[in-house]
């Protein structure tokens, strides 16, 4: 019992701090515009709404009888209460007061969930500030009687504004999640269709065919001729071919419908769902007065931070991606931005420093989250100076770069800790994660400076998520998936453009030079050397503000995908990001491009890339191999080991699938295990040893069978090689192929 | 597995049946000793509390797994390697929609890669926070074993490092502690470029 209401008390505090929070950060952002406000009709407004702020919030401690937070909050209300009836002046040591109280009171919040100490305690002891609290529930206690005409009649809570509920976020995204899942079930249906017209087509064409017997051999027709039933069983089975290809048709034209109908339905649902999940900027915002408060008081500046535009809304997710890179770039205008007051009255500046956040949308579903500081600026020949001394960049090309690609070096440096960016100015700090995070919403920042007067970081970002679109890429039987936002363009190069600078290969493009990387070689996975017609397929990437020709075997196209996550087991992984599943149901990584820059220049010079390209020409034809195994792992094992020998191998994963592959193309060996799904190892080396043209095929068996009589079982249905699996090694399996080769 | 004592008792108990069914008046008495004989047969079983596991082929050895961590066992079709990761990471797999990592436990015990193996099945653990799947040749059975015939191990006899074995029973057979293994940070992958 003791346990169930702890438990519960726990809820209700976790629910109360939840609460609180709310209250206190727009009573922070109150008291902040309040210092500001100029005209008595605003501050007279201001005052109202925290004064409801402090009597909401007394309200919810004394539901969950927090008799110490209530007394603050009492202390806090009535003050506000003075103020309301102009009984107290706003001075500048009542604002001072006021942050300070606000603060004490956030302190003593946060101070429990720390100590989770039973809540109810000490109901009955005094507040400990000097306004004495009454019980009554509604009417409100002020520190002198000429208030209480100007309280009354308080609702407890705000009152809820018509027609709006309030939904757990929790619950929320989970529908969410749900409805992108829908995505899923209409890449499954352009999956099916495309396989349904696969099919219509087969029957089409042998049902035209078979109309066409007619004329093409008229002995058959004659021939059938004199046997009625035979005759009969033509005209049967002719008119059943022409039956199915109707069918057929009408049922690809009902399922090409459906998939429409299904895919403007999904798409309708989330949008509608991305809507749902708009709030307004100010929630992002409302933390922010605080925040300056706190680091402006720690820092000894006195700082006015200004916020326009904060009633546009955005995704829930853009928000919450954006809030550390915003409260990175307020930090850095704080600590490294805004003069202490001193140095500033020297600079003929006003003593405060100002802050000034405006949002503002941009065409094109776009919104601009603009922070501009009045304080030094970024001094530019220092930036460049110290990027020479570090070896960045040499003093003749420091010399010709303009203002914004030496700006643009504060991001190349990348790493937050770099000594070029703290040493000048500090604003390095975390700028390559401002950078990154706009990358991956599909935005960009920039700054702009004037030394002296003031820095101005410009953000653009995407109002919702738009839909995530990927091209697919392959290499070697891998697939991949490249984020769209990050592809500048595709294209075939020839090799005869391909310079080698510095021992790393590039590319000309467009005026520009780019490095070319082989996106094998940073995965680790084996790709195509070079097509036979002497083309690279180029893949160029941006990110971060740098452009690489990445070379993949084949681009295979473009198409939405639902981004799904690795799972906690795979935390984070280099250069994956994510996966996702295509209609076939096959999972397929999403790669992470920021990851991949920094591969590529971490990556030895690719040269030997470029000599290996034509030592593997020079072997010139390789014998090829179908290996057909149902296991995945061995089939790939097998297929390594052969591959890496120098054989071009093909894969099958059961004795029918082999078998088709056979019928539709010549092979120097077959390597297949024996217990298979459909059709065995044994079967299958009986069908190839009883076509005419296959006879001859060299058959290897890898089994798990190890007894006498499956070996015996595997020679007499004509198989020349038996590998019990065991047993199994690299070099046996090489030496068994090549000598039957 | 069936406790001997059990099986007799129950023989006992269905010899009295037969015996009585030509005498349908001893009814009630040879009911009565049934549900006296029942009722000390599950009083034995409480004495013996068992652990219910799943046992599986993996490169010709046989391991057994605490069916609570086991989520599913999976047919393994479509296995996608995933670049960049331990050895021990086999890939991913879509399992009705959710991305699965698969690993390799022979490569993360370093265990003798032993000829070549049938990996056909993956079985997902999961402890409701954690959520990966292991690969394995074959699934032999589900058996309970008995909690007081597994012995702890001697990290000689398998080549798994102590910590992930939750014993051995008379019969050799390997029972690896699955929880152990869902709870390890080294098998959560974490790695960044640098």
């Amino acid at each position: 019992m003791a346990d169930t209401n702890h438990a519960f008390l726990k809820r209700l505090l976790a629910t109360f701090m939840t609460e609180a929070q709310e209250h206190l950060d727009a009573l922070f952002s109150g008291v902040a515009e309040l210092e500001k406000a100029s005209d008595e009709v605003t501050q007279a407004k201001i005052v109202e709404t925290i004064f409801r702020e402090a009597h909401s919030l007394k309200g919810a401690a004394r539901s969950v009888k927090l008799t110490q937070i209530e007394a603050a909050c009492q202390s806090l209300e009535s003050t506000f209460a003075a103020m309301k009836s102009k009984q107290l002046p706003l001075t500048a040591t009542l604002f001072v007061t006021l942050h300070q109280e606000i603060r004490r009171l956030g302190d003593q919040i946060a101070a429990l969930q720390t100590e989770p100490k039973p809540v109810v305690a000490r109901t009955a002891m005094p507040a400990d500030t000097p306004i004495t609290a009454q019980p009554e529930a509604d009417a409100l206690p002020s520190p002198s009687a000429t208030v209480v005409a100007t309280s009354r009649n308080l609702p407890e809570e705000k009152s809820p504004q018509i027609g709006t509920v309030r939904v757990a976020s929790e619950k929320l995204d989970a529908v969410f999640l749900q409805a992108e899942e829908l995505l899923s079930a209409k890449l499954l249906s352009e999956q099916r269709l495309r396989d349904l017209s696969e099919i219509q087509a087969q029957v089409a064409s042998r049902s035209k065919s078979w109309t066409n017997i007619r004329t093409r051999h008229p002995d058959f027709y004659s021939a059938t001729a004199s046997q009625p039933q035979w005759l009969e069983h033509l005209e049967q089975n002719t008119v059943f071919l022409k039956d199915l290809t109707y069918q057929l048709d009408a049922m690809e034209k009902s399922a090409r419908q459906d998939q429409r109908l299904l895919g403007k339905m999904v798409d309708d649902l989330l949008e509608g769902m991305k809507h749902i999940l708009m709030l307004p900027f100010s929630t992002l915002m409302e933390i922010l007065p605080r925040l300056v408060s706190d680091l402006a008081s720690d820092s000894g500046k006195e700082i006015d931070l200004e916020i326009h535009g904060a009633e546009l809304e955005a995704d829930r997710r853009i928000l919450e991606e954006f809030k550390a890179p915003l409260i990175h770039l307020l930090r850095n205008c704080v600590d490294h931005g805004i003069e202490k007051p001193e140095q500033r009255r020297l600079r003929d500046k006003p003593a405060r420093g100002n802050i000034d956040i405006t949002i503002a949308p941009r065409s094109g579903n776009r919104v601009e989250i603009k922070i501009s500081d009045d304080g030094v600026g970024i001094d530019i020949a220092k930036l460049k100076a110290t990027a020479e001394r570090l070896g960045l960049l040499d003093q003749d090309t420091a010399s010709r770069l303009d203002e914004h690609a030496a700006l643009a070096l504060m991001y190349q440096s990348g790493i937050s800790t770099s000594p070029i960016i703290t040493e000048v100015s500090g604003r390095g700090l975390g700028l390559a994660i401002v950078r990154e995070k706009a990358d991956k919403l599909g935005g960009d920042v920039r700054v702009e400076t004037r030394p002296g007067a003031g820095t101005t970081f410009r953000i653009v970002l995407p109002l919702t998520l738009t839909t995530y679109r990927g091209i697919i890429v392959r290499l070697d039987d891998q697939l991949f998936v490249l984020p769209i936002t990050n592809v500048e363009q595709s294209i075939r190069v020839h090799e005869d453009v391909v310079q080698t600078v510095e021992n790393r290969p590039t590319i000309r493009l467009e005026q520009a030079t780019l490095s070319m990387v082989w996106l094998g070689d940073l995965l680790g996975v084996p790709c195509r050397q070079k097509a036979e017609t002497g083309l690279y397929q180029v893949v160029v990437l941006t990110a971060t503000g740098m452009r690489i020709a990445f070379v993949v075997d084949e681009v295979l196209g473009e198409q939405e995908v639902l981004v799904k996550s690795l799972g906690r087991q795979l935390s984070r992984v280099r250069n994956v990001a994510a996966a996702t599943i295509l209609g076939s149901g096959k999972a397929v990584p999403i790669l992470n491009v920021t990851d991949l820059m920094k591969s590529a220049q971490l990556a030895p010079a690719g040269k030997a890339r470029l000599t290996t390209a034509a030592d593997t020409e020079k072997t010139g034809e390789e014998s090829s191999v179908l290996v057909v195994e149902d296991s995945i792992t061995a089939r790939s094992l097998i297929k390594g080991i052969l591959e890496l020998a120098g054989y071009r191998v093909s894969t099958a994963v059961d004795g029918i699938d082999g078998w088709t592959q056979l019928r539709s193309k010549k092979f120097d060996l077959v390597v297949s295990d024996v217990d298979m799904p459909r059709m065995n190892g044994f079967e299958l080396t009986k069908k190839i040893r009883g076509d005419k043209q296959q006879a001859d095929l060299p058959v290897v068996l890898v089994t798990a069978l190890e007894s006498r009589e499956d070996r015996e079982h595997g020679i007499e249905v004509g198989a020349n090689a038996y590998i019990v699996k065991r047993s199994f090694e690299q070099s046996n399996l090489l030496e068994v192929v090549r000598r039957l080769i | 597995m069936k406790n001997p004592d059990v099986i007799s008792s129950r023989k006992t108990a269905d010899a009295a049946v037969t015996t009585a069914s030509g005498l349908p008046e001893h009814w009630p008495d040879i009911l009565k000793a049934r549900a006296h004989e029942l009722a000390q047969e599950s009083a034995a079983e409480a004495l013996t509390e068992r652990i219910e596991v799943v046992t599986f082929t993996l490169a010709y050895e046989t391991y057994a797994i605490e069916t609570v961590h086991v989520r599913e066992v999976y047919p393994l079709k479509d296995l996608t390697p995933l670049p960049c990761t331990p050895a021990f990471v086999a890939g991913i797999v879509n399992v009705r929609g959710q991305i699965v990592s698969v690993i390799d436990i022979k490569q993360f015990f370093d265990l003798p890669a032993n000829g070549l193996t049938d990996l056909n099945k993956v079985i997902i653990l999961s402890d409701g926070d954690l959520v990966f799947g292991i690969l394995a040749d074959t699934i032999v059975d589900v058996r309970h074993i008995p909690l007081q015939t597994i012995q702890p191990s001697l990290p000689t006899l398998t080549g798994i490092r102590e910590d992930y074995l939750k014993g051995v029973t008379k019969e050799r057979l390997v029972i690896l502690d699955a929880a152990k293994l869902l709870a390890d940070a080294r098998i959560v992958v974490h790695e960044d470029v640098e």
